[in-house]
């Protein structure tokens, strides 16, 4: 027990001494700031299913069907989420970290080490379901006026499903490091993610959203909800788990105690299982993780001048060095791989909403509303291409890493620095935002003005999220992350989604009023008066002075503090 | 040339450099030696224009750092401690990176490039990932890159360290074939017996301060030592710096 408390003792310090550092006081804004955004999120999350279960309680004989069909959804889906978070945690506990080379070397058990590896990787892929699953079982508790019992159910019930998981997540991972030849361990996140892409996709078709709005399909969604109210496979954990939960819920104990027996069983089971598949391959896969890299693919051997004469010709010398760099490093890193995928899912996922809208079905005249939800698309799409810079462009200065020497001692100014990094990143972004707004502005069949005023709009804006993220970036870098794309859940990254999400909300409000006369003076056939159209000017001058400022203060921003550290 | 001029550099409350005056002349071999935390890597990252001096200045070949820092790095050829790189790049891709960034024409890299990789025995090893490198080749690629551009003023920070003793003896000796072809060498070492015996003068930081500078033979006539080597001149100048 000694040991293994010691083997987490390093942790525990780390955060400790964070508390108490130089810049405690930063720490603690800091902290207040990203609690305060926490607290949102936990109270939006209470709200909106106490809400709907507030709702489903209102339908008369299927309430209380849709609420524990909501339940052993939700459950279902942070199992989901368990498992993928423990995958990816324990693959980085077990065999990337930087410590184990020295965790290894200690005179102790590889039990104790991988106990105490199990316990962190445990605690970090689960200790935000735990928290944003308690707001979901307290709205339960309150709508179904449930006993105490009830509470301390949930959190028996909740730590099983993270032990679960964690433990099937392992097993897993120490599986797939002996077959997987060694240095490639990081390509399983490549399968993780492709994995991931297909199941998003298929559930979504599944689950055909848009017949929630015709009440044709809704009348027969309830009639399937009632006809697989019956349990789902008794053999998931889910299911024991939302059994325990269920039946504590209308107050039968013994019922639920003998559901969360079941469940606490098996997670027994699953830690000892996982413990037997350690003692059996965990160090042999730790060993071969060792080995240098393979490649995935092979690389055609350097073939001197030809590799860089296009580069060559089209940009002078640090532009291209850094632009050869940066796609290169990019598209070697197979971590980002499953990012892409994703960003793939996401944008055919967004389309395909648009392409399946009943908007005719709506009793809102169909020319009004697929005008509106054009101009709403527009910020719609800043707040994607906002997700997708806080992924790629936020860490765009922190993923340069320990190597950041180089760019300081070379001739090369910050400033030009930071700027090529940010056309790196504007032109892909951009013609993602153009082709969701104008594939979505088809599909939606919108008026010429529409169009032509959501491609400039994204177009203005796109320069701005961008050099937000690089500003941000650049402002709150993290050169000794082991993982820089984490970097967007530090408070760097919060600000600037904080940031980003003001500014598309800003230009929304400033080009609302002006579009809307514009366009139901054309849909009327009235011609703008002198006010009108100086109204419509100047908010569009507000919207490119406010795109401007977007661009130039982040970055002038990002480039003082490299400049000063 | 390297001239510095009251350098200072404060980290919060800790002066790690006090106000260093120091000149190294063109074709001179300068060892900077101190005890560890005594602020070697400080001085050579604010000479390398990595880190701002709080106060001071630092001249490269006459040009100010602080004023037109990118026509002062171009000329420097900088090596640090650690061989951090971009590890997704190959060793060829790295060079070609450095050649870019200090300006060397194109075609005057794939000769130069090529020559600088065979001569650091890396030319095997061009094609490969930095990632599969030993420390010692990421060393060594570092200090190819970092000559491409053919340099005035070469900075380094303890080159010999994860060196095997054939990247040792060759560093020794293109360090001494670039101070021959006049070129101004800065290096800090913990290695006395490399500082002995390549460098030109020494100079001994102790807590941020110059403690003492000079040639081998003026170190020993300082401490009082006639036959001793460069470590017992050393512990006795930092000795005596210690408070009673």
């Amino acid at each position: 027990m000694r040991e293994f408390l010691t083997l987490l003792r390093p942790r525990y310090l780390a955060f400790r001494n964070n508390r108490t550092g130089k810049s405690a006081g930063n720490r603690r804004a800091q902290l207040f700031l990203m609690g305060s955004i926490g607290l949102a999120f936990w109270m939006g999350a209470f709200a909106i299913f106490y809400r709907i279960l507030r709702y489903f309680q209102s339908v008369e004989g299927f309430g209380d069907i849709l609420a524990y069909k909501l339940l052993s959804m939700t459950l279902l889906s942070f199992f989901a989420l368990l498992i993928f978070s423990s995958i990816v945690t324990s693959l980085a506990k077990f065999y990337l970290s930087r410590d184990l080379i020295l965790v290894h070397a200690l005179p102790v058990r590889p039990a104790k080490v991988f106990l105490a590896r199990f316990a962190e990787s445990t605690l970090d892929s689960s200790w935000m379901v735990i928290i944003y699953s308690l707001p979901v079982l307290l709205s339960y508790g309150i709508v179904f006026r449930a006993g105490f019992f009830f509470y301390g159910a949930a959190v028996m019930a909740l730590l099983p499903l993270c032990l679960i998981a964690s433990a099937l997540s392992s097993c897993v991972v120490m599986i797939v490091a002996i077959v997987l030849p060694a240095g490639r361990i990081r390509s399983v996140l490549i399968f993780l993610g492709l994995i991931l892409f297909l199941v998003l996709i298929v559930a979504f078709r599944l689950m055909r959203p848009e017949q929630l709005v015709d009440p044709e399909a809704f009348a027969s969604l309830l009639l399937y909800f009632k006809s697989v109210s019956t349990p789902a496979s008794p053999l998931l954990p889910t299911t024991w788990v939302y059994d325990g939960l269920r039946t504590a819920l209308t107050g039968e104990i013994r019922a639920s105690l003998f559901h969360l027996s079941l469940a606490w069983s098996f997670a027994i089971a699953a830690i000892y299982l996982c413990f037997w598949t350690a003692g059996l391959c965990y160090f042999a896969g730790f060993s071969k993780a060792q080995t240098s890299p393979e490649k995935l693919f092979s690389r055609r051997p350097a073939s001197k001048k030809k590799t860089f004469s296009l580069w060559g010709r089209l940009f002078p010398g640090a532009v291209r060095a850094f632009i050869v760099k940066e796609v290169k490093t990019f598209f070697r890193d197979q971590t980002q791989w499953p990012q892409l995928f994703l960003l793939m899912a996401l944008i055919v996922v967004y389309v395909y909403n648009f392409s399946v809208l009943p908007l005719e079905k709506s009793p809102i005249k169909t020319i009004y509303l697929q005008n509106v939800i054009s101009f709403l698309n527009m910020g719609l799409a800043a707040f994607v291409l906002t997700a997708v810079a806080a992924r790629f462009v936020f860490p765009a200065v922190s993923i340069e890493g320990e190597a950041f020497w180089i760019v300081m001692s070379a001739p090369v100014s910050i400033g030009t620095f930071l700027w090529i990094k940010f056309f790196i990143y504007y032109v892909p972004l951009l013609v993602l935002a153009e082709i969701l707004i104008v594939a979505t502005n088809l599909l939606l069949h919108v008026t010429p003005f529409m169009m032509w005023l959501s491609a400039t709009t994204i177009f203005l804006m796109v320069p701005g999220i961008v050099a937000l993220g690089l500003g941000l970036g650049a402002s709150y870098p993290d050169f000794k992350s082991e993982n820089p794309a984490q970097a967007v859940t530090s408070f760097g990254g919060l600000l600037f989604m904080l940031c980003s999400a003001c500014y598309i909300g800003l230009v929304v409000v400033l080009e609302a009023g002006p579009v809307y006369t514009f366009f139901m003076a054309g849909l009327r056939g009235r011609v703008l008066n002198l006010i009108q159209w100086l109204w419509f000017i100047g908010s569009f001058c507000l919207v490119l002075l406010l795109s401007v400022l977007t661009v130039v203060v982040p970055m002038r921003l990002g480039i003082r503090n490299l400049k000063e550290r | 040339m390297i001239e510095l001029t009251n350098l200072k550099k404060r980290y919060g409350r800790t002066l790690a450099v006090a106000g260093l005056n120091l000149s190294v002349a063109p074709g001179e071999i300068f060892g900077f030696i101190g005890p560890n935390g005594a602020g070697k890597t400080t001085t050579i990252r604010i000479m390398g224009g990595i880190l701002a001096p709080t106060e001071g200045t630092v001249f490269i070949d006459g040009i100010n750092m602080a004023q037109e820092p990118e026509a002062a790095k171009r000329r420097i050829g900088f090596i640090p401690d650690r061989p951090f790189l971009y590890e997704k790049l190959t060793g060829w891709e790295f060079m070609k990176f450095s050649a870019d960034l200090y300006g060397v024409p194109e075609d005057m890299f794939y000769e130069k490039g090529a020559e600088s990789l065979k001569m650091f025995s890396l030319w095997e090893w061009a094609d490969g990932l930095v990632e599969s490198y030993s420390h010692g080749m990421k060393q060594r690629l570092i200090i190819a890159a970092a000559l491409l551009h053919d340099p005035t003023v070469i900075i380094v920070d303890e080159p010999m360290v994860g060196l095997d003793p054939m990247g040792i003896r060759m560093v020794k000796d293109l360090l001494r074939g670039q101070a021959r072809a006049g070129k101004t060498i800065f290096m800090s070492t913990h290695s006395l017996g490399v500082a002995e015996d390549i460098c030109d003068r020494i100079g001994v930081i102790h807590r941020g301060a110059l403690i003492a500078t000079g040639t081998t033979n003026d170190l020993k006539r300082t401490t009082g030592f006639k036959e001793a080597d460069l470590e017992e001149v050393f512990l006795k100048l930092v000795e005596e710096q210690v408070p009673a």
